[in-house]
């Protein structure tokens, strides 16, 4: 027979101060968890939406990003010819030879400056991106210095704005659009003319790497097969999906640091639960003898306190959800391994939450498993002599 | 109050196991709070070591990963102030297979002559140093890349290209330790620069350029010397401390200050819930001897001096406890990967020490505050009465 | 023999319990001389330990006169209050109310560490108390280690430690057994008789009372005059 759970939530509600300063404590050691989790989630998030499965990158063989890639304008006009790559509305191949540089603005976080990609690239780039809409302005013209910034750069750069020019190597160059593109990284991206922009850094052979499209999936494995295996290029070639998806390691540092924060506070509110549930069987030693009398059994009085000590974690579990959903959506960035900012949001998910929950009913468990069974091993004329 | 100090421990340790959880559960917290305020400290607070404070780094104004042309170095050599002058280049390369990120390590090309004079810190035995200075296919490594990798001197081993289209094959000449970390493979530029066969944007250009000052006072003019005179030119170079510069470089990663800050908060906060609920259930269950106390005649400001002083023992002991965690901690972290000299020689200074134990403190006096306050206040009769 | 060390002149206590004016003290008037050994006795409620703990100004009362030693108790701050109890009183109560974590003799020495004695004499005093008392060889024994009648005669060792002029105690054989209670009465009468200390004992017991030299009744918060018992007042033995 088993004591009512309302016996448990009477208990907790008498205790309030109690009950919510452990149910606090445990709350915020779930908070910081989560917010390292919604973190990461939407990181790669950001990563997982960018890369289309039929997209094959190319790079030169070695490189692990494109920012450290070359490939050459000959490489070019013969990857563009390999078999299976999809055509354009103009019946030309759809492949993009692109470039990346660099620019450093100052940022709403970091005031010292931060990284952003400027991504020069041909007209066959833009079809590709099929995903990205032109927001406010107009794109940028062939042979003309402009930039179209994507839209988390205009939130997050106060310096780049339509209208505004920014200094890259030799010259100005304006800000002519924003750009929408869905939730991918261009958004932390601006994007130019790939000619003008190769002549600014004086690269015009020396380019980053070459965007293809297959026509279909079977071709891509064929595509990434017949690039790989030609040793006269020399290339290293993934789908556009499994690089971004390599990307996405920017955050393993915080999800590391945010993890190791967690552990550590997870001993120390584990423990302060503890305390409070000796507490509790404590004050109760009468109430347990007297259930006794009255035939409960010493493991119902064992799963009693068990499930009050998860029932104080739930609620602890519920307060740290509420303290991080206002982060949901929030938008913060990170330098990832391109050297460069990635804008993504916090994003806290159900499945986040339910993760939260979890590991506030461990840590409950934890912190009442031993005080439960002291109550549970009582016995009954001593826990009633007890004061 | 010292009469009173065998009551407060008496009252302390009345119930070890609370005392002791609560002591456990405030030493976790306060190590990280302990590991926060270190990390804190040992980035923007702490002395620059004198050899350090000497150093500057020139780099791309744009971005450390674009280049600066190589006639810079002669440019910034010959500038008024400057000692010595000596290039980096960033390697990279691959070192057996790139798809284990196990295998990195940071592989600069330098002047080996120069590394010494700039770099005081790195100590190796002296014929290590002259059989690297003498081998332009030689290398020196870090004693964290030797222990890891398990490489020794006379070993060869082959970085692979990936930026730079050619491979390096290396000869260990030696094993360096240093103040400033040990996880770098040093290796002759000129070796990258003797191959004819790659272009000059290859190999007439550096990632940044090292200086040693002649003196600690002339820092200021030196950095705006260098800086003005390539003010004009197509590439802008930003000079700073080399302080200043490897902690741009974690902060390319995020907002470390906010983050440190935030994570400090969070932990401050639980220490406060976790103290005070302690302070509460001890003070609950002795509201009747407080009455007794008084009986005896002990004035109010008495009682919240002694439930105080409690409070503080127990915070005080979980310092005890939360430094040695700390300390612990930050020996892993020294073995772990140096994002800068701060962190390879994270330790718990003095400072940061009384610091954990004055947060300690203080967070104790605050959440035992109320407690004890209501048990000073509480009337003699209701608290005999009490029972709990 | 007849300086008064307790007078009180129409002291009343009211209590305001649930919205209700409980009228716990009415109109009491007592005189203590020095060296009497009072008993107070009477019904439960009948108000008999309120007026206890007014004359340790252990509570406050809402109206009437209340002087000890000369001292008017109603002029006295907190503060003061709990300075003047520590030098003047020693209280005994019912239920022992030792510390339980301290032992007999750091329980005995604890109101001398409001006192400007060192830490040797303060052990002195107190040993002397218990040997007094006849526990001194009981000195480190833990409240928990002790019988009720030694745990109550460490208590009186307590209240008479500081050398207080009176001892009041508040029903000081109420938890105890017969033989346990007599000696904790035979303890009291010695200190009255051999040491002159004046007692006020709070007692509902007929027996412990005839250790008392005087016995003053009360009834429903009444104090009633000297020689009067209560009408239905059942002697059990």
């Amino acid at each position: 027979m088993a004591i009512p759970l309302t016996y448990n939530l009477r208990n907790l509600a008498v205790r309030k101060g109690t009950t919510l300063m452990t149910a606090l404590g445990i709350g915020l050691t779930v908070a910081v968890m989560l917010t390292t989790m919604a973190l990461v989630a939407g990181l790669q998030g950001v990563f997982s939406e960018t890369g289309n499965p039929l997209h094959v990158l190319v790079m030169r063989k070695g490189s692990t990003s494109e920012l450290v890639s070359t490939v050459t304008r000959p490489l070019f006009q013969e990857v563009k010819m390999k078999a299976g790559i999809a055509k354009s509305k103009s019946g030309d191949p759809l492949a993009s030879l692109e470039m990346i540089e660099m620019v450093n603005l100052p940022s709403v976080d970091n005031p010292d400056g931060s990284n952003i990609t400027i991504r020069g690239l041909l007209p066959a780039g833009l079809e590709m991106r099929d995903y990205i809409r032109l927001q406010s302005g107009r794109w940028f013209q062939p042979g003309k210095p402009e930039l179209v910034i994507g839209k988390s750069v205009a939130a997050r750069f106060p310096d780049a704005q339509i209208g505004r020019k920014i200094r890259l190597a030799r010259n100005d160059w304006e800000v002519v659009g924003v750009m929408d593109a869905a939730n991918t990284a261009a958004n932390s991206e601006m994007f130019a003319d790939l000619n003008q922009l190769a002549a600014e850094s004086n690269r015009t052979e020396a380019l980053s790497s070459i965007l293809i499209r297959a026509v279909d999936p079977v071709a891509v494995a064929a595509l990434v097969q017949n690039l790989e295996s030609d040793r006269k290029l020399n290339v290293f070639a993934q789908t556009e999906a499994a690089y971004y998806e390599s990307q996405s390691s920017s955050g393993a540092l915080f999800e590391y640091l945010g993890m190791f924060v967690a552990a550590i506070m997870a001993v120390g509110s584990a423990f302060a639960a503890m305390n409070t549930m000796y507490a509790a069987v404590a004050r109760r030693a009468k109430e347990i003898g007297t259930l006794r009398v009255l035939g409960f059994s010493r493991t119902a009085i064992l799963t009693s306190f068990l499930v009050e000590s998860l029932a104080l974690a739930f609620a602890g579990g519920l307060l740290g959800i509420l303290l991080v959903l206002p982060l949901n959506g929030v938008t913060t960035g990170i330098t990832g391994n391109t050297f460069s900012e990635v804008a993504f949001h916090f994003r806290v998910t159900p499945p986040i939450m339910l993760k939260g929950i979890l590991f506030a009913l461990v840590l409950g468990a934890v912190g009442g498993l031993f005080p439960a069974g002291n109550a549970a091993r009582k016995e009954i004329l001593a826990a009633l002599r007890e004061a | 109050m010292g009469r009173y100090a065998s009551l407060v421990w008496k009252n302390a340790i009345r119930n070890r196991r609370r005392t002791l959880l609560t002591i456990t559960s405030l030493g976790f917290s306060l190590c990280l709070l302990g590991l926060m305020m270190a990390i804190y400290y040992a980035l923007y607070l702490s002395d620059t070591p004198p050899a350090q404070a000497l150093r500057l780094a020139t780099r791309n104004k744009v971005s450390i990963t674009l280049p600066m042309p190589g006639y810079y170095l002669q440019r910034i050599e010959k500038t008024p102030g400057v000692r010595e002058a000596m290039p980096w280049q960033w390697f990279q390369g691959v070192y057996k297979d790139e798809r284990d990120p196990n295998n990195f390590f940071a592989r600069f090309g330098v002047d080996a002559k120069k590394l010494f004079l700039i770099q005081s810190e790195i100590r190796l035995p002296e014929e290590q140093k002259q059989a690297f200075i003498a081998d332009r296919r030689g290398c020196i490594i870090g004693k964290k890349v030797s222990e890891k990798h398990g490489l020794r001197v006379g070993d060869r081993l082959t970085i692979k290209g990936d930026i730079y289209p050619m491979d390096l094959e290396l000869n260990i000449h030696g094993v360096y330790d240093s103040t400033m970390g040990s996880d770098t493979l040093f290796f002759h530029w000129d070796y990258v620069k003797e191959n004819r066969s790659l272009p000059k944007e290859y190999t007439d250009v550096y990632s940044s350029i090292s200086i040693l000052v002649e003196t600690p006072e002339s820092v200021p003019t030196v950095i705006a010397a260098i800086d003005d005179q390539f003010r004009s030119s197509s590439v802008q170079t930003r000079t700073e401390t080399e302080r200043a510069f490897a902690l741009g470089f974690l902060n390319m990663m995020g907002n470390i200050k906010a983050i440190l800050l935030s994570v400090c908060a969070a932990v401050t906060f639980t220490i406060l819930l976790v103290s005070a609920n302690t302070m509460a259930m001890s003070v609950r269950e002795r509201v009747r001897e407080v009455g007794i106390l008084k009986t005896l005649g002990f004035k109010p400001g008495a009682i919240l001096g002694i439930v105080l002083c409690e409070s503080m023992l127990i915070a005080a002991l979980g310092a005890v406890v939360g430094y040695g965690l700390a300390t612990v901690l930050c020996g892993m972290i020294r073995q772990g990967p140096a994002f800068s000299s701060e962190i390879a020689n994270l330790s718990i200074q003095p400072f940061v020490m009384v610091a954990m134990l004055l947060s300690a403190l203080a967070i104790a006096l605050l959440s035992a505050f109320v407690p004890a306050w209501t048990a000073s206040r509480v009337p003699i009769l209701d608290a005999l009465r009490h029972s709990d | 023999m007849s300086e008064a060390i307790i007078t009180t002149k129409g002291l009343t206590r009211e209590y305001v319990r649930d919205q209700f004016k409980v009228m716990a003290l009415h109109n009491a008037s007592l005189d203590v001389t020095k060296g009497e050994f009072v008993a107070l006795m009477g019904p439960s409620g009948s108000g008999k330990s309120t007026l206890l703990y007014l004359i340790a100004a252990m509570d406050r009362p809402t109206g009437g006169e209340i002087r000890v030693l000369g001292q008017d108790l109603r002029a006295l701050s907190g503060n003061a209050i709990a300075s003047w109890r520590n030098a003047h009183v020693g209280f005994v109560f019912q239920s022992f109310n030792l510390i339980p974590v301290l032992t007999a003799l750091e329980n005995v020495e604890l109101p001398l560490k409001l006192t400007s004695l060192k830490k040797k004499e303060r052990l002195e005093h107190a040993e002397t108390a218990l040997k007094l008392v006849g526990l001194g060889d009981r000195l480190h024994h833990f409240p928990k280690q002790l019988s009720g009648g030694q745990e109550q005669r460490v208590a009186i060792a307590r209240a008479l430690v500081t050398d207080p002029d009176i001892i009041l105690a508040d029903e000081p054989t109420g938890n105890l057994d017969a033989n346990s209670a007599n000696e904790v009465l035979s303890l009291l009468h010695r200190l009255n008789q051999e040491y002159g200390k004046t007692i006020v004992m709070v007692t509902h017991d007929p027996h412990a009372a005839r250790f008392a030299t005087k016995i003053r009744f009360l009834d429903k918060g009444e104090l009633l005059s000297e020689g009067t018992k209560p009408a239905d007042w059942m002697s059990p033995s």
